[in-house]
């Protein structure tokens, strides 16, 4: 039975839907389930919400963090926060999973603070799934992972070579792949115009021996082939393309809208219907579940700041997963083995960066 | 003969702010306890034909109760106290299952001092067939029938959301207070379709015992549908919505009924029926949040707790950990209870339930009553 820590301050509606999500959960599965918020707010809302109180507790959080302000200065005034209370609880329970749709800066942040890293894990990878052409493994996993996709904005080889043995071990587990095929995200296939460190971790990854395929580099046209089933890259490049991907696809879906005003389009679009909505079902990033944040010693899932009830109830699902299949443990030893053959872990905790959010 | 002396651990008073429950009854006055069968005290499938006709041939031995419910029962009708306690069973279920529900009752050690059954045989031989469905002309009636006229007696009435027991049992607290006069009685009743034999009876009752005085003083509705506890707040204080037993033996308890070996009887029951003291600590934590319980009675309540085990060597002490952290978490909350409602709109409420069985559909056909 897995305990599950949701913050519902954030996401669509102000968190209502993150609620409505969790009073669900609470009647379908035996999950614990501990929201984190204004307590006399959960109160009064969920007395509106068919729910099951023996499986749903409340974890009051009085402070909101301010996002007007610094990051440092938004999380210093806002010591009791969702996602500080939420991790508090997190840091008590090795068996919880915390899901938040905050921002990436503010909860890696505070997972720095109070949170331990995986023995040999540099830095945390925020580690998201995007739907490719070819299926991923035996269950034929529609969806490849791509991770950083904005924890850790400067990274070196090491760290890349250490998010690809998280990553590797991540799918393994929740795509049942035996070796999965890791690629490292680059402007070619070659390394003669590839960065300093995309060199470092392509040698570095081909010389290992470890629980994975390494397949070289992928250029970013490539990421949709399903060719990797991990795609590594640097958390400001991971952000810049993942956003870059869901503008697309919501671009496409600006396009169709207005096809619907011209009345021949219209039709072709009725006629397509079908087709259409499972295209959108396919790339709708509600039903991922969430971003896992790898590299932790506890495990956080990291959603949309918009992430409606939907977009809940997957993260909810997938921190069940995480649980049941014991992700940790294995994300924990494959990082132990990487450290361990190739040398790349460096004892010392290397400088603090931040994400893009924090930047800004 | 001596009244017997009342149980060790006397009834301290209650610490809640809740305006009903505090009405500690003094050790002697008489309780009575009413309780509702199926979904309330028996775990009972009725969802389809196939769940009734199972339930019907089911032997008393494979009756399952609900987590904590028999604990609870038999610990409120301790020995040592039972020259104070009555209990009614109330039941939709036919007569024609007696036999089988007093042998489970038997084999709970419950020795009811009434128990009532639905005339359901007699309904459909007589062509009543808006009486097998519905609740309000049976139940009202069996429960003015039952009322036992005595100055000094507490009603606790326990049911459940999946009929309307919550709306039956206020009607019938209220009657008894005189809040309901014979029109406003005369309407509810039409306006729930209640066969003109048993209209004449209730009106009958009503004349004999309205205004007769305040007994009810709480009615425990088991949530086991998990109805949102919105659908409860319009019957104010008196009506409490719970999740499982433990919330009700936290409340008995805090109001003086339930002795501390009853408390940890429920407790080492629901922790039997896989109950961990996660779950049992936000039953405690959501009874503190909507005010029902605050923490000094929690406190009390792991005291008891604590010292009852130390005599009685079951394992609470997880859960009283739990429960400390409750305490500990929600030190801040002095939140007050429900108001006491006393202009109950019992029509409105009839409709609004009413509406929203309309919404269950048969083949596309709104299911109406």
């Amino acid at each position: 039975m897995a305990h599950i820590v949701i913050d519902i301050c954030v996401g669509r509606d102000c968190g209502s839907e993150a609620l409505e999500a969790a009073a669900i959960a609470s009647l379908e599965h035996d999950h614990q389930i501990t929201v984190v918020g204004d307590e006399s707010e959960i109160t009064a809302a969920l007395q509106k919400l068919a729910h099951d109180a023996e499986h749903l507790g409340v974890a009051h959080a009085g402070d909101r963090l301010d996002p007007d302000l610094e990051l440092a200065d938004s999380l210093a005034r806002a010591p009791r926060s969702s996602i500080a209370v939420g991790m508090e609880l997190l840091a008590r329970d090795p068996a919880a999973i915390f899901i938040s749709a905050g921002g990436t800066a503010a909860i890696v942040a505070t997972a720095r603070r109070l949170l331990g890293r995986l023995p040999g894990a540099r830095h945390p990878a925020l580690a998201a799934v995007y739907p490719t052409l070819r299926p991923h493994g035996p269950a034929s996993d529609p969806f490849a992972l791509l991770l950083d996709v904005g924890a850790t904005v400067d990274c070196d080889a090491a760290d890349l070579v250490n998010f690809a043995a998280m990553g590797a071990a991540y799918s393994a587990k929740i795509s049942r792949i035996e070796r999965p095929r890791v690629a490292l995200l680059s402007n070619g296939t070659g390394l003669a115009g590839a960065p300093e460190r995309i060199r470092g971790a392509h040698q570095r990854l081909r010389e290992a021996t470890t629980g994975f395929e390494y397949i070289g580099c992928l250029r970013a046209d490539h990421v949709t082939s399903g060719d990797a089933d991990v795609i590594v890259t640097d958390g400001f490049t991971g952000d810049i393309l993942l956003r870059t991907l869901e503008g697309v696809a919501a671009t496409g879906e600006l396009l169709l809208k207005r096809a619907a005003e011209r009345l021949q389009w219209r039709l072709g679009v009725q006629m397509l219907g079908d087709g259409l909505a499972a295209i959108r079902e396919f790339t709708d990033w509600e039903n991922y579940g969430g971003a896992p944040l790898l590299g932790l010693d506890r495990a956080v899932v990291v959603t949309q700041a918009n992430s409606g009830r939907r977009a809940y109830l997957n993260a909810i699902r997938l921190g069940a997963k995480i649980d049941r299949l014991q992700v940790l443990a294995a994300v924990a030893a494959s990082v132990a083995s990487i450290s361990s053959v190739s040398s790349v872990a460096t004892p010392h905790e290397p400088p603090a960066t931040s994400s893009p959010e924090a930047a800004t | 003969m001596t009244p017997p002396e009342p149980p060790d651990s006397a009834p301290a008073p209650p610490v809640t702010g809740d305006p009903v429950a505090p009405v500690a009854p003094p050790v002697r006055r008489l309780v009575h306890l009413r309780w509702d069968l199926d979904k309330t005290y028996l775990q009972t499938n009725f969802d389809s034909v196939k769940d009734l006709v199972k339930t019907f041939w089911q032997k008393p031995e494979d009756k399952a109760t609900v987590a904590g419910a028999q604990a609870l029962l038999q610990s409120l009708m301790d020995p040592a106290d039972r020259i104070n306690r009555r209990v009614t069973f109330i039941s939709g279920s036919p007569r024609q299952m007696r036999k089988v529900l007093m042998r489970k009752l038997c084999l709970d050690g419950v020795e009811p001092d009434m128990f009532i059954l639905k005339p359901n045989l007699e309904n459909l031989l007589r062509g009543r067939f808006r009486a097998l469905r519905g609740q309000v002309g049976y139940k009202l009636k069996a429960l003015l029938l039952s009322h036992m006229a005595q100055e000094t007696v507490d009603e606790y009435l326990f049911g459940d959301d999946a009929e309307q027991d919550s709306f039956i049992y206020s009607l019938y607290g209220d009657i008894l207070a005189g809040r309901v006069d014979a029109v406003r009685m005369a309407a509810i009743l039409s306006t729930c379709k209640v066969y003109r034999h048993d209209v004449d009876e209730i009106m009958a009752y009503h004349a004999q015992l309205a205004g007769s005085g305040e007994f009810v003083r709480r009615i425990f509705i088991h949530l086991d549908r998990r109805s949102p506890l919105d659908r409860f707040a319009p019957y104010g204080a008196r009506v409490v919505a719970i999740y499982n037993y433990f919330q009700c033996a936290v409340l008995l308890f805090d109001a003086g009924l339930l002795a501390s070996r009853g408390l940890l009887a429920v407790l080492a029951a629901m922790a039997g029926a896989g109950y961990t003291p996660e779950r049992v600590a936000n039953s405690v934590q959501d009874l503190m949040r909507r005010g029902f319980v605050h923490p000094p009675a929690i406190r009390k309540i792991v005291q008891a707790l604590d010292d009852a085990e130390k005599t009685v060597d079951r394992p609470a002490s997880q859960f009283i950990q739990k429960f400390e952290d409750v305490i500990t978490s929600l030190e801040h909350l002095q939140r007050s209870g429900p108001p006491i409602e006393t202009d109950i709109n019992y029509l409105g409420l009839y409709h609004e339930a009413r509406f929203r069985r309309q919404q269950q559909r048969l083949l596309g056909i709104r299911l109406l009553d």
